[in-house]
Parts: structure tokens; C-alpha cells; sequence
């Protein structure tokens, strides 16, 4: 009953952070210099009489709350209205997008998931000596590379020296976009992998430390049960907490991965909206990228009373 | 049968630190072994290499031999069996010692699913019967629950349960009662004494209490800086201590024990004091402080509480009321004791009086000053700190790791008065003077002092700027006796010098009745009696001062008496 009552109180908030955030999203558009009927009439010296009619035409002749309750209504409908440059529905010109980044991500975390958790596993159960001291090295300099350094690195080797994998596009069908994917999500993973990595690591070696590891060790189990039972299953938390705050990352740095692979994915998109003021492009993938990371992050706070049993009592126990 | 037989081990670490250095010693069946020392003097590394359990990359040498086989370098498959099936350990801290994040019955039926292979219904009827076997009410629900659900007490039962599910001949107890209450401790060591008689084990008890190991024990071993200082029959141990340190030792074991004639024990530092304090008879609940405040603060009691309450409300939750009505005085000079168990009110109590919680009801004076109202701008923390300074329990944690021991000081100095920098210096080398340290300490930072520097270091900081109350919450709990036995005498000594007034929190008795004339006993927040300690441990009124004072061990040498008594009281209690 009560885990009804504080699921329920997590989706209130998530949808009142949502609706917060719409205000936000809608709003800053008249913060932002650049007015986008002179967008729209580019090139042209247009009559008093075409401004008014285009005005009109895209409803910015309204009142901006009116304005905002329009926009809102068809948002939840999944109309998030015409992309100015495009002179198409803004969901027509997403949907087109919107797989290649997913897929992105996707692939993306994958890799994370499996090289960062293990990097920081190996690392922490080989505290101070050479594999822990490599891995930590390792991950510093990979640390250090930005995304775009890391996709030129990586075409230079493995598209134009070894020909082993393509530079550019997203190619046909399922299993040549994922074969196309895979030199763009090692550039988007490797600045993520760290981070997991080291968070990995810290949450284990403090988990190795503790007293509860040594009694299940002095109670004859093998030391690979207990690593399994004990060591990594109360080291998840903090690490789910730090993928939590990862989506949001990984969605908008796919930016920099798709400008340098020629990706036509929702990143570039977002990139290039920004630059020709085309803001219901804008509006609809800002809130699409808020959207994916209030739900992880409601979802992983849903899940934590199976996590941390602890977290269930509430604060008061010890 | 000789069970375990450790013979010459010695244990050096890749730093060239030798942590054991030639330890002898054996268990038979049927037999407990107290291994006695103070911190860092190698008894649990001692314990833990029985069942092959040694730091990092350390080099050992000698033999442990248990049940017959050869521990030191046996090869992994050898020592998993061990662990499975001849010895098992009980550890200090059941809290830290169980995953958090597991179930009881996960705990419980850990190591017979995955290494016996037993099935989950077989794993599961043993884990019932187990937790029945020491004593926990609802053994079926229990498997479900989490660590968090538990007392203290409720879960080293789980955990002696948990080292029975191998069916050891040989079993470890490190310390196993340390972190718990005295009453408590009491119902652990009964059930740990029933299931030794029931199942023919040996037992190697390791604690820091000599008292405990005198009244459990057949035979003690005494070490001291990875050595055996002395060994043989219990009761020889501690009537005629052989060994220089084993005196020492003895000498500084504070007792409950009143007007008997002490065994090589020095004279408390509460007898030296009560010849030569007035006498500070604890006036009858009523008479407080009479009628009107005092004229003169030099006239009326140095510290007075009058009907103090505190309740802390939880949302969801019951309401906790941690003190209610708690009316206590100390004459100028004076040292009143609070004794109680964890969760007693006497932490909140101190609190309230050192103005770091707020009284829900009730009144405190200070020195005839009004000091009931926690501060709350810059000046009334200022004047409130003069009034009244605390020690707190842990100096590991009290004392800013970044700054040296005399800038700590100095910077309470500069605080209150205007000195310069130079009389700054020298008043802090006074004060360290008092407190024992020398000129070198104050240029030390925490780290590389020793737990007994650090809290005098935390007196002296306190003593600063000469407070009118001194109160000390458990101020000597986490220090080994004999490090306890010399702040205390610093204590003792200032109290002498210089008439300072103590409040002096603890769950220790035996501290307690060193310290101070006057002792109150808190149960449940509420004063349940009060009186002349002496008096008080003599000829207890309450029921649960009588239950306290009983729980505490005692070197009886009529084993089966106190176990027999313990369970009695623990069972009232549990009733109660």
C-alpha cells in the first residue's frame, strides 16, 4: 500500500518537473534575440500586409500564454507544430532523426555499461597494484579526449587506415546501421566510460572494505560468490544514480559524434534549429531530452526500495 | 582434545611492521579461551589467521594447526572447508557484520544453499531452528526482515545463529559485545555460554574487558603489541597477576565492585576526590533551588535543571519522548554521573545543557544564570560556551584532522578573549601542561596523536577559557582502559587543582562510580533514581539500577551462578 502511495507521489512529481519544464522551454524563446517571422521572410522586403499574414499564419500574432496553451495541447497529442526551415511537421521531421540517435545512445550504453563496469570491477579488486594503477591511467587519458578528438582518431584508424569499419552515414536496414553505429558510439561512449568506470571502482573498494564481507568470506564462501553477492550487489546504487544523470549527457553529445560521422540524427538537428532560429525544432527536442531524463531518473528512483531495502524505512533507519 | 593449537605464529606485514610476534596458545573442546589486549595489540589478527584470514600480502610463520590440520599456507580448497565446517567467527559489530541489503533468512541460509547444497526448504528449517536456539521470538518472520528491523542485540543473535549454521567444533567471538548495552551484552554472552555447553565447542573469546574474560572464562591469554604477555587459569590471571603489564592492566580496569578490598586496583579517583570535596549531597527532588533565585551565583548549585523535557516528533512516527522532566543539580565542585543505555535520554540531556538542542519544557541555570534557551545569534553562543564546554565521545572525529593540536586550542583562545598572540601561546602550553602533553604535541595534527592525546587534547580545548561546567558525553567509551584510566586521572586532577564541575555521561558504571559522587540512572528519558554512587551501587532502589549493576560482569569464578542470575534478569527484562 505505501509503496502504491510513493510510486504514485514520484509520478506527481515527475509530471509537475515536466510542466515546469515546458514553461521554461516555451517561454525562453522571447528571451532570445532574432525575431522568427523575419526568419521565415528571408531574403524578401515583405509588405506590411505579408508580415501580418504570416504572423498570423503561425499563431505569433496571440497572446503568449495563448500561445503556450496551444503549443501545449498539441504537444500531448505529439504535435509540436511546422518546422520553420523545413516547412514540415516538426514530428515528421524528428521521426526521420530520431532513430539514428537512439540507436546511437543506445549502442552507446551498451559499451558503458559492459567496459565501464568492468574497468572499474578489475580495478577495484586489484586495489594498488599494476592492473588497478593501468586501468586508473587508462581511464584518465581516455578521460581527457574530447568526443570529436576521439571520432577523428577513430576514422583516421579504423575507416581510412584499416578500412574496416565506414566514416560516414548511418547506412540501410537493421544490421548495416548497427555496423555503421559502431565507430560513433566508441566516440560518444569514451568520455562516458570513465565516469562509470571510476564511479564503479570507488563504490566497490568501499564495499570491499567493509566488515560484512569479510564475515561472509570467514563463513567459507568463494571469494567470487562474495564479490557477486555482496561486493558489486551493494555497489549498483550509486553507480545507477550516475547513469541516471548520463542520459541527458549522452543525448546531447551525440551532437558532436553525428556532426563528425554525418550522421543525420536528432543531435545535428538540434545544432542546426538553433542556428536558423527554427525554435518549435528546438522546443520539441529540448523537451524530448528533459522528457527522457526526468522518466530514467523517476524510474531508478522508483526502483530504489529494491535497491536499498534501507531507503524504504525512510530516514530513519540506520 | 586440543582443538586449535597456535604455536610461535608470527606475522609481518610488507612494511617490515610486525604485527604478531610468537604467539603460543591452544583450545580444547569443550573449553573457552579469552584472548585479552588492548587495540593494536594483534588479538584479532591473531583470531582471524585460525581460519586464514590475513592482511594483504603478509608473510607469516609458525603453525596454527586446527582440528588437527595445518591453517598457515594451506591451499584454498583446504581453507573454504575450514571455514565451512570446523570453526566459525562471531564479529564485534552485527550492524556492519550483516549486509544491509540482504534478508535474515538470505544471511541464514547463505552458506548452506550455495556451499552444503542443501535445497531452500532444508536451508530454511535449519535457519528456524537455529534462530530459535538463541532465543528470537518470531523466527519465521525474521527471515524476511532486513538488518534495519533489528536491535543490536536482536541482530548478534542472528549473527551467532548465522556461525552455527556450519556446526563448528571451534568458535571465534571477537568482541562480540562491545558495541552493545550492558543488559544486553548480558543476554549475548548467556546465549553464547548455552549453545557452547549444548554443542561441546571450544571457544576463543577476544575482548578488551577483563572483567568480561574473568567471568566467562576458563583460561585467559594477555597480549600486548603482538606478544603473549602472560597465560594460564583465569582466576590466577587476575588475583595474581604475573606480568608487569597484566598488573597494569588490572590496576586500571575500573570496578563496580564496592568496599571490598582491591586487588592490586589504585586508589579511584572518586575516593581521593570525596575527601576532599564538601559534601554535595544530592538535594530531594523538590527543594531544586529553593525559593527564589540565588543572590550570589557563587551560592547556588553550579549547574540546575528543573523539569527539562525533549520530544522529538518524527513524521509518520511516533513521537519520541527522549527526556522528560529531568530535574538535576550540581554543587560548585561537584561530578554528577548520568548513567544509562543506548537510547536513555542522557545524550539529549547533555545536549540541551551545552545549548546544541532546544528544551521543549524545563529550565537551566548555570552558575545562577539563565541558560535555557538554546543560542542563536553569534553573542548568546559565545556567552553560552563560556558557561558550559563539551568532550565529546570520539576524539578521532571531534578534532579538525587539518589543524594542530595547539592551534585547536588557541583558536578557542581568540575566540573568547583578546589575548595576544604570544600569552596565546603560552596559555595553550599551560593547558597542555594540565592535561599531561608537552610542547611538542601542540605542533601535532590528530593524526599523529594517539586516541588518549587526542581526547586530552579535546579537554584542554574545552578547559580553555574555563567554563563554569564541563561536560564529558561519554568522553572515555571509545579509549582502551588503560588510556581511560589516565584521562580519567587528568580529569581527576584538574577536578582537585582548580574545583571544576563535571557532568559525566556514560554507560559505564565502573567509570561512573571513578569519577563522580553523585550518579543519576536514566531509563527511557525519565530519572528512575538518583543518589551517592557509592550508595547507589551498593544498595540499588530500582529494579533496573539493580538490573544494570547485576549485568555488568563480574570476576565471580562461580561461573554457572552469574550466567544463571543473567538469563533470569535478561528474561524480565525482555517481559518488562
Amino acid at each position: 500500500m505505501t509503496a502504491v502511495r510513493r510510486i504514485a507521489g514520484k509520478l506527481g512529481a515527475l509530471l509537475l518537473t515536466l510542466f515546469l519544464a515546458s514553461l521554461l522551454v516555451f517561454f525562453s524563446r522571447f528571451i532570445v534575440p532574432g525575431d522568427p517571422v523575419s526568419f521565415l521572410l528571408r531574403g524578401r522586403t515583405p509588405s506590411p500586409d505579408a508580415v501580418a499574414a504570416v504572423t498570423a499564419q503561425y499563431g505569433l500574432d496571440l497572446p503568449p500564454w495563448q500561445q503556450y496553451l496551444n503549443w501545449l495541447f498539441g504537444a500531448l497529442q505529439g504535435d509540436f507544430g511546422r518546422s520553420l526551415q523545413y516547412r514540415q511537421d516538426v514530428s515528421t521531421v524528428l521521426g526521420e532523426r530520431l532513430p539514428v540517435t537512439l540507436g546511437l545512445v543506445v549502442m552507446a550504453g551498451l559499451l558503458i555499461a559492459v567496459i565501464g563496469l568492468s574497468a572499474g570491477a578489475v580495478a577495484a579488486l586489484n586495489r594498488g597494484r599494476i592492473a588497478d594503477r593501468a586501468t586508473l591511467v587508462g581511464l584518465t587519458v581516455l578521460g581527457a579526449v574530447p568526443s570529436f578528438v576521439g571520432s577523428i582518431v577513430l576514422i583516421a584508424v579504423f575507416s581510412v587506415q584499416l578500412r574496416w569499419f565506414p566514416s560516414f552515414g548511418s547506412g540501410e536496414g537493421f544490421l548495416d546501421t548497427i555496423y555503421h553505429l559502431v565507430l560513433p558510439s566508441i566516440a560518444l561512449a569514451i568520455v562516458f566510460v570513465v565516469l562509470v568506470g571510476k564511479v564503479t571502482r570507488s563504490s566497490m573498494v568501499e564495499q570491499l572494505g567493509r566488515e560484512h564481507v569479510e564475515v561472509a568470506m570467514s563463513r567459507g564462501l568463494k571469494r567470487a560468490t562474495v564479490i557477486r553477492r555482496h561486493v558489486f550487489r551493494n555497489a549498483i546504487r550509486p553507480i545507477l544514480t550516475v547513469a541516471g544523470v548520463l542520459v541527458a549527457g549522452l543525448l546531447v553529445s551525440s551532437a558532436i559524434v553525428e556532426a563528425a560521422f554525418g550522421l543525420s540524427g536528432m543531435g545535428s538537428l538540434l545544432v542546426q534549429s538553433v542556428d536558423r532560429l527554427d525554435f518549435p525544432v528546438v522546443q520539441a527536442i529540448v523537451m524530448f531530452v528533459v522528457t527522457a531524463f526526468v522518466v530514467v531518473n523517476a524510474i531508478i528512483d522508483i526502483l530504489e526500495p529494491w535497491i536499498d531495502p534501507r531507503s524504504a524505512a525512510g530516514a530513519g533507519a540506520r | 582434545m586440543t582443538l586449535l593449537d597456535i604455536s610461535g605464529l608470527t606475522l609481518d606485514l610488507p612494511n617490515g611492521n610486525r604485527l604478531l610476534d610468537g604467539i603460543s596458545l591452544d583450545v580444547s573442546a569443550g573449553e573457552t579461551v579469552g584472548l585479552v589486549g588492548e587495540s593494536g595489540s594483534g588479538k584479532s589478527v591473531t583470531a582471524r589467521s585460525v581460519l586464514g584470514l590475513l592482511p594483504d600480502r603478509a608473510t607469516t610463520g609458525g603453525s596454527v594447526r586446527l582440528d588437527g590440520r595445518e591453517v598457515l599456507g594451506a591451499p584454498m580448497g583446504e581453507l573454504l572447508d575450514l571455514r565451512r565446517h570446523r570453526a566459525s567467527m562471531i564479529f564485534q559489530d552485527p550492524r556492519a557484520g550483516i549486509n544491509p541489503m540482504r534478508t535474515i533468512g538470505d544471511h541464514m541460509t547463505e552458506t548452506l544453499r550455495l556451499c552444503e547444497g542443501k535445497s531452500t526448504a532444508e536451508a530454511r528449517a535449519r535457519a528456524i531452528e537455529l534462530l530459535h536456539a538463541v532465543r528470537l521470538p518470531r523466527p519465521e518472520d525474521h527471515l524476511r526482515q532486513y538488518p534495519h528491523e533489528f536491535s543490536g542485540g536482536m541482530l548478534q543473535r542472528v549473527m551467532i545463529a548465522g556461525a552455527l549454521t556450519s556446526s563448528p567444533r571451534l568458535l571465534i567471538c571477537d568482541e562480540p559485545t562491545t558495541a552493545l548495552d550492558v543488559t544486553t551484552q548480558a543476554e549475548i554472552i548467556t546465549v553464547l555460554a548455552e549453545q557452547r555447553a549444548s554443542r561441546d565447542m571450544g571457544m576463543l573469546f577476544i575482548t578488551h574487558d577483563l572483567n568480561l574474560a574473568a567471568s566467562l572464562c576458563d583460561r585467559v591469554v594477555v597480549m600486548s603489541g603482538g606478544r603473549v604477555e602472560e597465560h594460564g587459569d583465569a582466576r590466577r590471571v587476575f588475583r595474581e597477576p604475573r606480568a608487569e603489564y597484566t598488573k597494569r592492566l588490572v590496576a586500571a580496569t575500573p570496578t563496580i565492585a564496592v568496599g571490598e578490598a582491591s586487588v592490586g586496583r589504585a586508589v579511584s579517583a572518586g575516593e581521593r576526590i570525596e575527601t576532599s570535596a564538601p559534601d554535595t549531597r544530592l538535594p530531594s527532588a523538590q527543594s531544586r533551588y529553593g525559593a527564589g533565585a540565588p543572590t550570589r551565583p557563587a551560592a547556588g548549585p553550579m549547574l540546575a535543571t528543573l523539569g527539562l523535557s525533549k520530544t522529538y516528533h518524527r513524521r509518520g512516527k511516533e513521537p519520541v519522548r527522549a527526556v522528560a522532566d529531568a530535574s538535576i543539580e550540581i554543587a560548585r565542585g561537584g561530578a554528577l554521573g548520568v548513567v544509562g543505555e543506548s537510547g536513555s535520554g542522557k545524550s539529549t540531556l547533555a545536549r540541551m545543557i551545552v545549548g546544541l538542542e532546544q528544551a521543549d519544557a524545563g529550565d537551566i541555570r548555570i552558575a545562577g544564570r539563565e541558560r535555557t534557551a538554546a543560542p542563536r545569534t553569534r553573542d548568546e553562543r559565545l556567552a553560552h560556551a563560556r558557561s558550559v564546554q563539551m568532550v565529546f565521545q570520539d576524539p578521532y572525529l571531534s578534532l579538525d584532522p587539518r589543524i594542530t593540536a595547539g592551534r585547536a586550542i588557541e583558536d578557542a583562545l581568540r575566540l573568547h578573549t583578546r589575548l595576544a598572540s604570544a600569552e596565546a601561546r603560552t596559555r595553550v602550553l599551560e593547558l597542555l601542561d594540565l592535561v599531561g602533553l608537552a610542547e611538542q604535541h601542540a605542533n601535532a595534527r590528530p593524526r599523529t596523536l594517539s586516541g588518549g592525546q587526542r581526547q586530552r587534547v579535546a579537554i584542554a580545548r574545552a578547559l580553555a577559557i574555563a567554563p563554569d561546567v564541563l561536560v564529558m558525553d561519554e568522553a572515555t567509551s571509545a579509549l582502551d582502559v588503560s588510556v581511560q584510566a589516565q584521562v580519567l586521572d587528568v580529569v581527576a586532577e584538574i577536578r582537585r587543582e582548580r574545583g571544576l564541575t563535571v557532568l559525566f555521561i556514560s554507560h559505564d558504571l565502573a567509570v561512573v562510580r571513578r569519577v563522580c559522587e553523585e550518579t543519576v540512572v536514566m531509563k527511557d528519558g525519565e530519572i528512575v533514581e538518583r543518589g551517592r554512587t557509592v550508595r547507589l551501587l551498593d544498595a540499588p532502589e530500582h529494579p533496573y539500577t539493580r538490573l544494570l549493576i547485576d549485568s555488568v560482569p563480574r570476576p565471580d569464578w562461580d561461573l554457572d551462578a552469574v550466567m544463571a542470575e543473567a538469563s533470569i534478569d535478561a528474561l524480565s527484562a525482555t517481559q518488562g
